[in-house]
């Protein structure tokens, strides 16, 4: 029973991931905003306040687990195309957001917090 | 008649309003954006993100000079983000004056839009406003010309019917943490022939904390955001300037109770003699996230 029900877990993560997604190439950064560092890269701990925030305004579109959700187009950052990515790139990404394709800008965050965020993306990462 | 309706429609919401906030408090869901600006007549350019709907529900009180009277103003907000680049929302208004009466002042429809597609050293939005409210109004969302009447009789200035069209231009920046805003404010009254009255609202806030705690918590740092704004009339077309008007400067304050749910205090200081003394706001609002997605998935479209 166990198995049957772990197995409809997958096949619904399956279906619900967007391994489809699909970058704007539009949407990228500025070369001296890509290169920005984290200020918080030797500060791993703050990355669990990063999933808090993450569950809070990111969840909705791309998924609990960070997976994206096809139908909104949206993000898997399990996937190469957005681990590839610099800390900055991202940062800029959340701070501006892509209006044109749904994302909205996260400016009103503080700039820690949005860091924050890429920390946490980055733990998404498949090894 | 309508008045028995509506002083019975009033004892009920206040008999129902502690235990329907207490139940949103405790069965709200920790799935969605609520940090709210602390204040109440500046915007800024953060927009309601697309698919969210907020409702808010909002009091302003006037504590009165001598020759006014005390009032209150509740008002309930719909706030919809139509896109990432576009809100719109939906106000019901209403005003009661001691010892005079409770009156339903009217509706406002308001639109704000986006033009630039990235953030910006000054962010410009366009507001625009449609209004069918009664010269009663007071919940002073807005100052514009003097400011509203605060002597006149309910009975008199529900008897005015006041349309009319407002506009805005926005402009906000965040520097570091800090956001700083101004709102030049055009409104026209298509009921009467009294020019173009103008307005001003500047405001600048900050959250107390900036890094996100791992945990849950309800009384740390992070989930406050304080702020002071000002704001006035500018008088019309025939007669400008910021003389006869109401200015008032107000601290503010905005508590993020739960993941969707916010507490927003202002308290209003009147700097002129055509203000009240003390402006006190209050607001709470609760967030449902992507409200817009399931009523498209009811009708089969795309979230």
């Amino acid at each position: 029973m166990r198995r049957i029900a772990l197995l409809c877990l997958c096949t619904a993560a399956a279906w619900a991931q967007n391994q489809a997604y699909q970058p704007d190439s539009n949407w990228r950064a500025p070369e001296q905003a890509a290169s920005r560092a984290n200020p918080l890269a030797d500060r791993p701990d703050a990355a669990a306040g990063g999933r808090k925030l993450f569950v809070r305004h990111c969840a909705e579109c791309h998924g609990a687990d960070g997976t994206g959700v096809e139908k909104k187009r949206s993000a898997d950052f399990h996937l190469p195309v957005v681990q590839e990515q610099s800390d900055g790139a991202l940062y800029w990404k959340i701070t501006n957001g892509n209006p044109g394709r749904g994302m909205p800008s996260f400016s009103r965050l503080p700039e820690l917090q949005r860091w924050q965020l890429v920390l946490y993306i980055r733990t998404l990462k498949v090894h | 008649m309508v008045l028995h309706i509506a002083t019975q429609l009033q004892l009920i919401m206040w008999r129902t309003l502690p235990a329907a906030l207490i139940s949103f408090l405790l069965l709200a869901p920790g799935m969605a954006r609520a940090q709210e600006s602390p204040l109440f007549v500046t915007y800024t350019h953060h927009l309601e993100e697309p698919g969210n709907l907020e409702i808010e529900t909002t009091t302003t009180t006037g504590v009165p000079r001598s020759g006014q009277k005390f009032y209150f103003a509740p008002y309930m907000e719909l706030e919809y983000g139509v896109t990432a680049s576009w809100t719109s929302e939906l106000y019901l208004e209403s005003q009661s004056t001691w010892g005079d009466s409770s009156v339903f002042t009217g509706w406002r429809w308001e639109n704000r839009y986006k033009p630039l597609q990235r953030e910006h050293w000054i962010n410009p939005v366009l507001y625009f406003e449609y209004e069918n409210i009664n010269e009663a109004s007071r919940i002073q969302k807005e100052i514009v010309g003097g400011g509203p009447d605060l002597s006149s009789p309910n009975a008199l200035l529900t008897a005015a019917r006041a349309r009319e069209l407002e506009g805005r231009l926005i402009l906000s920046s965040n520097y570091r943490d800090w956001n700083i805003s101004e709102n030049f404010i055009v409104e026209k009254n298509l009921s009467e022939s009294e020019g173009v009255e103008f307005g001003y609202a500047f405001g600048i806030s900050r959250p107390l904390g900036r890094l996100a705690s791992a945990t849950h918590c309800r009384f740390c740092r992070e989930n406050f955001i304080a702020g002071v704004e000002m704001y006035g009339g500018l008088g019309s077309t025939l007669d400008f300037g910021m003389h006869g008007a109401a200015h008032y400067i107000a601290p503010a304050v905005s508590w993020m109770l739960t993941d969707n749910s916010s507490l927003r205090f202002s308290t209003g200081i009147g700097l002129t003699p055509e203000s009240n003394p003390l402006l006190i706001r209050f607001g709470y609002s609760y967030e449902i996230q992507g409200l817009g997605g399931r009523i498209s998935r009811l009708f089969g479209g795309r979230p």
